[in-house]
């Protein structure tokens, strides 16, 4: 029977820690700010009433110990939930993270798995400013051992989640906070979905194609996903086609539907919030590129926030931020319907 | 609490054993790297840092340990690897880079792991500390009663990983044992140049735990102390922080020059070798005869050699193994 | 008909007058259960969850963003 309930993300995200933890005993959470307040993004929302402290556990302001001792429970045999509250903190514990989470296993030779979940907030637009606005995809995608995973909605983010705590490999878990649907952020409406009651999984590796269209592919992830439908909407209302595809995970990538999509489409547009040299963006152009370059009618474009410090100052941070506006001036270039300046 | 004539061989076998494996390691490192060191070239490329004279900091704790009590080392681990069990073929074969070693050659000498034992090492600075407190949490959540014990250098005790374990396995009471090996020296800056105390067991008192320095290398103190820290693990009582003032014998790598070291320094430390020093106690307090002794080290020393044969005779991956087991089945 | 309100005196309105619906997690005329958490307020910064007072189709009166205040009916539902 569907489900009239809908969920925002961060509800969904809760909801799926609380259904494995319910199933698992091994599975506990921690991090800053976790507990009785729910999360400063309201991921954890409502468990530690359920739970308890055992098993809900706020830490000292101590990163590297706790995501370290995450590592060292995962490899014990728990299953550890451990928040970084903003994505920006990594660099005080990015050792546990990209060496030892994510290396241990390779280390011994598939011997001592590290089934651990590191969870954060992600993305700007709110005048957080450079130390608390950062989205950093390709940081922790191009380092070998994490998976990475970004959900653009409730119904993704539950299921991926699910499926994150079931890996036994360490799974990087990146929610935007435009996203969760904080009453003190503006959200948008469609990341705001039914979301069935069962515990399922959607798997990773598996891109969404979230509108079909036959003049362009559009590929991003999380936010930007609903930038790029916007887009595509008031391209629509001009008989422009846009195909919008939500990678939903960085790793492991589905390079597939990319490819299927640009070879319908011959266009192919990239958006990515993160800092523009060396990202997501570049990915998938060079993948798309080296698989068959001949498919494509026009040059690959891509759309990013410029490598600048994420300013404060709101014109300023709005300027440099990916917007549908961007993408449909972009869409409208590459189709030879505009302008020819660059973006 | 002193150790039984079992405990008091087992010690003497294990330094032993750690001793003649780490000499023979830096002979064995050296196969291919002369006349001309080329640090990358010969039968065990890479770095190699032994840690001839620490034994007694492995043995006198891991006495107290099970194979279910959990330990983290570092970049200098042979030693404790070898106290706590480590299958010594599989670990040899890992530092050969070796398809039968502990991870199919994929670690090496700083990255040993074996999961029989509960044992793991890394090679970033203090960094062992956080998955030690990690496996703490989990024999607390689970009332196994098992304990972890986190080994690292004076000069890792100044890096913020450290302070932060020590906090938080303070605050939740965690069956954690830090143990300190001070060898004097962070490569080349000598402790009184790094750290603001002279001795790191005062630090405990800043984290709400017992501290305890012990002096010169003393194998039977350790084997005190370590096991009342175990035993309050144990029982709930928390975390203990021990240093223990130890000799490093080699330099902090193999083809470290030691510029920064007295000239005399090593032969007055291996005049109290402390392994030497163990045997006499326990020869001349009677509990363990010559010949017991003897046999120890003889046992000793052909399962070094029969590790370092195993390890030889192995073959080395196929190249295309390197790309198998990034991420977990 | 039950109604889905705002409890009386939830929060002191001589400090904070109004409130707003943050979010409604059922869609209009779908179906909710008894008691299942219907909506979410925001009151300057504290959130409060309203559960549903009966099962039923529920038909929204205030929507996402608007004001509330103690004692307003933001919707009802149609028991069935």
């Amino acid at each position: 029977m569907p489900s009239n309930r809908i969920l925002t993300m961060s509800r969904a995200i809760s909801e799926a820690i609380a259904q494995e933890m319910r199933g698992d005993p091994n599975v506990f959470v921690m991090g800053e700010d976790i507990a009785k307040y729910g999360g400063i993004f309201g991921a954890t929302a409502d468990l530690l009433d359920e739970f308890g402290e055992e098993r809900v556990r706020d830490t000292p302001i101590s990163e590297t110990a706790f995501i370290g001792a995450g590592v060292g429970a995962a490899m014990s045999g728990m299953r550890p939930i451990v928040e970084l509250m903003f994505v920006d903190f990594f660099g005080v514990c990015m050792d546990a993270i990209y060496n030892m989470a994510a290396k241990n296993n390779y280390f011994s030779g598939g011997n001592c798995t590290v089934p651990m979940v590191i969870m954060t907030a992600t993305g700007g637009g709110y005048s957080d400013a450079g130390q608390h606005s950062q989205t950093l995809h390709a940081t922790f995608a191009h380092l070998p051992g994490l998976k990475v995973v970004a959900p653009s909605n409730a119904y993704d983010a539950k299921g991926l989640m699910i499926s994150a705590i079931r890996d036994n490999s360490p799974v990087f878990f990146m929610f935007h906070k435009g996203l969760q649907g904080l009453a003190w952020m503006a959200s948008p409406e469609a990341a705001v979905t039914e979301v069935p009651d069962d515990a399922y999984a959607v798997p990773f590796g598996k891109a969404k194609v979230v509108r079909q269209g036959k003049d362009v592919t559009i590929v991003t992830i999380s936010m930007m996903v609903h930038r790029a439908v916007e887009a595509a909407e008031a391209l629509a209302k001009e008989g422009i086609e846009a195909e919008v595809i939500d990678l939903r995970t960085l790793v492991p990538l589905d390079r597939e539907t990319v490819f299927n999509s640009v070879a319908k489409t011959g266009r192919l547009l990239v958006v990515d919030e993160d800092y523009k040299s060396f990202g997501l963006t570049a990915e998938i152009i060079a993948s798309v590129v080296e698989n068959d370059a001949s498919v494509l009618k026009a040059k690959p474009r891509r759309i990013a926030f410029p490598d600048i410090p994420i300013p404060y100052s709101r014109p300023m941070e709005q300027f440099a931020l990916p917007n549908a506006e961007k993408i449909a001036t972009a869409v409208h270039e590459m189709l030879g319907k505009g302008s020819k300046k660059a973006a | 609490m002193t150790p039984s004539k079992d405990q008091l061989l087992w010690m003497y076998g294990t330094m032993a054993k750690a001793r003649y494996y780490e000499d023979t390691m830096a002979a064995v490192y050296m196969e291919g790297k002369t006349p001309k060191f080329d640090i990358g070239a010969g039968t065990v490329p890479g770095e190699m840092h032994l840690a001839a004279g620490q034994e007694p900091c492995a043995a006198g704790v891991c006495i107290h340990l099970k194979p279910e009590d959990t330990v983290t080392a570092t970049h200098r681990p042979h030693h404790i690897a070898i106290a706590k069990g480590v299958d010594l073929k599989k670990m040899t074969a890992e530092i050969f880079g070796k398809e039968t070693g502990l991870g199919g050659g994929r670690g090496g000498h700083m990255h040993l792991f074996d999961p029989k034992v509960n044992f793991g090492c890394s090679g970033i600075i203090a960094e062992g500390t956080g998955p030690a407190v990690g496996a703490g949490l989990a024999a607390q959540m689970r009332k196994t009663g098992a304990v972890a014990v986190s080994y690292f250098g004076e000069g890792a005790a100044n890096q913020g990983a450290f302070h932060e374990a020590l906090n938080l396995a303070a605050l939740w009471k965690l069956p954690v044992i830090f143990v300190i090996e001070d060898n004097a020296w962070a490569i080349s800056v000598p402790k009184d140049k790094a750290t603001a105390v002279a001795d790191n067991s005062v630090r405990a008192a800043g984290y709400n735990m017992p501290g305890v320095h012990i002096a010169d290398n003393d194998t039977l103190k350790i084997f005190e102390v370590a096991g009342a820290a175990v035993e309050r693990a144990r029982a709930g009582g928390g975390p203990t922080l021990i240093e223990i003032a130890t000799y490093r014998y080699y330099g902090h790598f193999q083809g470290d020059p030691e510029v920064y070291r007295p000239k005399d320094e090593v032969a007055s430390l291996k005049a109290k070798d402390p392994i030497e020093r163990l045997r006499k106690q326990m020869i001349d307090g009677g509990q363990v005869s010559k010949a017991e002794a003897d046999a120890a080290l003889a046992a000793a020393k052909a399962e070094v050699d029969g590790a370092i044969a195993f390890a030889r005779e192995s073959a080395y991956p196929a190249p295309e193994e390197a790309l198998q087991h990034v991420f977990a089945a | 008909m039950a109604d889905v309100a705002v409890p009386e005196g939830l929060w002191d309105t001589q400090k904070v007058p109004e409130g707003i619906v943050a979010n409604w997690f059922c869609r209009d005329g779908g179906t909710v259960e008894a008691g299942a958490t219907v909506a979410e307020l925001m009151v300057e910064k504290t959130t409060y969850e309203i559960a549903a007072p009966a099962a039923g189709r529920l038909h929204i009166l205030v929507p996402k963003d608007g004001v509330v205040r103690p004692g307003t009916i933001l919707g009802r539902i149609e028991e069935a």
